[in-house]
């Protein structure tokens, strides 16, 4: 079978995949109590108006009072269509909430992901060649030390260091400085640090060990005694094969970095990103703002693990997609 | 006669571990003259692979070192050459292949590819005519249907293939000295037989000198035109097969002989263990285990190598003032070997240390 089919039949279940998560998601939804329609009616109660009046019209926006069925399809062409629902207390579409709040969240990152990748798996390689040596043994200390520290005790170390004692770097991130200027670098400073030495410490742990297994191989011998040079050695015959399995975790640590650890140091830095949005929508019982800010690190997972499998067809040429 | 192609002059390698200095080659001195096959034969743990992948430096280093001695390798001494000298020297005028056909190559590149890479790494060519040269050498080496297989990945080769795929990367330079470190024994019997052939054809065609590492005698048989005999990091024995195969000199060599099947009326094993590398024993290495070791034997340095024959050496007391060799190699070799043997194993009281090796 060729490899056009395997990655065919790989995309068709992703589908599938989504399909099931967006009917299960309905379904959870369907029976649970707090849909929000008491969060909406308190907030117009608050701001003067008719609760029982803001009961209905939140019936008529959300549909709440159609048949299952018809409830169903609607949800399913909606989700389809990307017409996620209204924000009620952003007074906004879910999906403009979402655009809005993306830039912030790739802002930091994005160039944590390539500093965390590349010094991760630069220290990881130094390591493994030079197993055992006082440079190793520091590069795991520091790797140790990296994973050990929580993220939001960090971020708060950091604010009070840098920003508050030192005065360096601003303690908050501030909206409205332009993305390319030197004030929003550096206020994106300790955001990128802190999330970037954790995920270093997990890239290079990693890398060392997967290289570890090919820098004694048989055929990095034979590379050497064709006359590679350490560099070449390293690059073309102990890193190459070594990034089969990092595959996996390269694509699952660049969706953890955008949507885990970025919860956390978002609400710490109160960057409007993707992690504070949905930080805030589950504070005010925004219910179509969470499901859409839940379901957007869903469908990336799902396209994550096809990436993956496809990743890994082009890496590994032992793999055999005839029997899956 | 010109001068060897390779001579390795009382090379001493060490390996320093937390343990201690592991000595695994101790003095070993042997030449490979041009378009010559040397044996290194021994068993496991002599220092024959240590010693071989000492001369391009392939061994780690650290923990490896080579504490002294000299690697002339065309008159120029490798010991003291830079990395960089090496690499132009591994793969270009010194090739290798390894034991292990199943991971000598690596999994990720099509052979053909490996072979491009070898070929480019010394020589200034386009990637077409490296192809193409790749190509003529899959062929060479046995390869059905060359150009169709190129671009195959090395799991969909079988173990004796890949073996012809290593060896054909290992020509990919005309080297003028291929280090074969057990080639074959990974493989079964009759693939075995072939690689040898095509390594016998070869050694021929590309006018280049093989020194070919193993413990199999019937494969010292087979191709040595010369054999080195090492145990515990010395050198025992040299001379030429017919030397060593028909009048060995050094007890060891005929314990070993005596151990294949099939030699002599029965196959003998050699009694006790090569010695802990760490604490060898003083005197000749190999005394614990001999059945003619007298208190010489046991004092002082290993022997030297001393001359048997001429271009046939032992490193053993008996070839020296006041011994007298025939005790050691009799009459005819295989009669000698039986009887004498028999007969010091019998007789504990002529001087010799029958139950050495079983005592210990």
């Amino acid at each position: 079978m060729s490899m056009h089919w395997y990655v065919a039949r790989r995309v068709a279940w992703a589908v599938v995949a989504t399909y099931l998560i967006l009917t299960i998601t309905f379904g959870l939804l369907a029976v649970a109590p707090g849909d929000g329609q008491t969060a909406f009616a308190f907030q117009a109660a608050t701001e003067g108006g008719d609760v029982d009046e803001a009961r209905e019209t939140f019936d008529e926006i959300t549909g709440r009072d159609e048949p299952l069925l018809t409830r169903y399809s609607n949800y399913m062409v909606n989700m389809a269509t990307f017409n996620w629902g209204w924000s009620f207390t952003r007074n906004q579409p879910v999906m403009d909430a979402i655009a809005a709040a993306y830039p912030y969240s790739l802002m930091y990152a994005v160039p944590a992901t390539l500093i965390s990748i590349v010094f991760g798996y630069a220290i990881g390689l130094y390591s493994a060649t030079h197993q055992y040596t006082l440079t190793d043994y520091v590069g795991t200390f520091t790797a140790f030390f990296g994973i050990s520290i929580p993220n939001f005790w960090f971020g708060i170390m950091l604010i009070l260091v840098f920003a508050v004692d030192l005065g360096w770097l601003p303690s908050y991130y501030q909206t409205g400085r332009g993305v390319w200027t030197l004030a929003n670098a550096k206020q994106l400073i300790l955001p990128v640090v802190v999330l970037s030495t954790g995920a270093i410490a997990g890239n290079m742990r990693y890398s060392r060990a997967e290289a570890l297994e090919y820098v004694h191989a048989d055929f990095v011998k034979t590379a050497r005694a064709k006359g590679a040079n350490d560099w070449r050695v390293l690059v073309r015959h102990i890193f190459r094969p070594a990034m089969v399995p990092l595959m996996t975790i390269l694509v699952a640590d660049i969706l953890g970095l955008l949507f885990a650890g970025a919860y956390i140091t978002e609400v710490v830095f109160q960057i409007p990103g993707l992690g504070l949005l949905s930080y805030r929508a589950i504070i005010q019982q925004d219910t179509a703002l969470v499901m859409a800010t839940t379901l957007v690190p869903v469908f990336i997972a799902i396209v994550g693990n096809l990436v993956q499998d496809i990743a890994y067809t082009v890496l590994d040429p032992r793999i055999d997609y005839g029997d899956r | 006669m010109t001068d060897p192609l390779l001579s390795v002059r009382n090379l001493h390698v060490q390996f320093n571990t937390d343990e201690g200095v592991v000595r695994a080659v101790d003095g070993v001195s042997f030449d490979v003259k041009r378009g010559e096959t040397v044996c290194v034969v021994g068993e496991s743990g002599s220092g024959k692979t240590v010693a071989c992948e000492s001369i391009t430096r392939l061994l780690p280093m650290p923990p490896g070192e080579i504490a002294d001695g000299e690697i002339l390798f065309d008159g120029e001494d490798l010991t003291d050459a830079s990395e960089k000298r090496l690499e132009s020297i591994r793969g270009g005028r010194i090739a290798h292949v390894f034991q292990n056909p199943q991971s000598a190559l690596n999994p990720v590149y099509p052979v053909g590819a490996q072979i491009v890479e070898a070929i480019r790494l010394h020589r200034d060519v386009s990637k077409q005519a490296a192809r193409d040269r790749a190509i003529d050498l899959l062929d060479r080496v046995g390869i059905p249907e060359a150009t169709a297989r190129i671009d195959d990945y090395p799991h969909e080769f079988s173990g004796g293939m890949k073996q012809r795929v290593v060896i054909a990367m290992a020509l990919s330079a005309d080297p003028d000295l291929l280090i074969a470190d057990e080639p074959t024994t990974a493989l079964d019997v009759t693939i075995q037989a072939q690689i040898l052939r095509l390594l016998h054809d070869l050694q021929d065609e590309f006018d280049m000198s093989i020194v070919f590492v193993t413990h199999d005698l019937g494969v010292v048989a087979e191709i040595a035109d010369r054999v080195v005999v090492m145990y515990a990091g010395k050198v025992m024995e040299t001379g030429s097969v017919y030397d060593v195969f028909d009048r060995p000199s050094h007890p060891y060599t005929q314990a070993l002989l005596d151990c294949l099947p099939g030699q002599g009326e029965s196959m003998r094993p050699i009694g006790g263990t090569l010695p802990d590398p760490k604490r060898p024993p003083a005197g000749c290495r190999f005394h614990p285990r001999c059945p003619h070791a007298t208190a010489d034997c046991r004092a002082g340095d290993h022997p030297e190598p001393l001359t048997v024959d001429a271009g046939h050496e032992a490193a053993c007391v008996y070839y020296g003032p006041g011994y007298d060799s025939s005790v050691i190699r009799g009459g005819s070799a295989s009669e000698s070997r039986v009887a004498d043997g028999g007969a010091a194993v019998a007789d504990p009281d002529d001087g010799h240390d029958s139950s050495g090796g079983d005592a210990r």
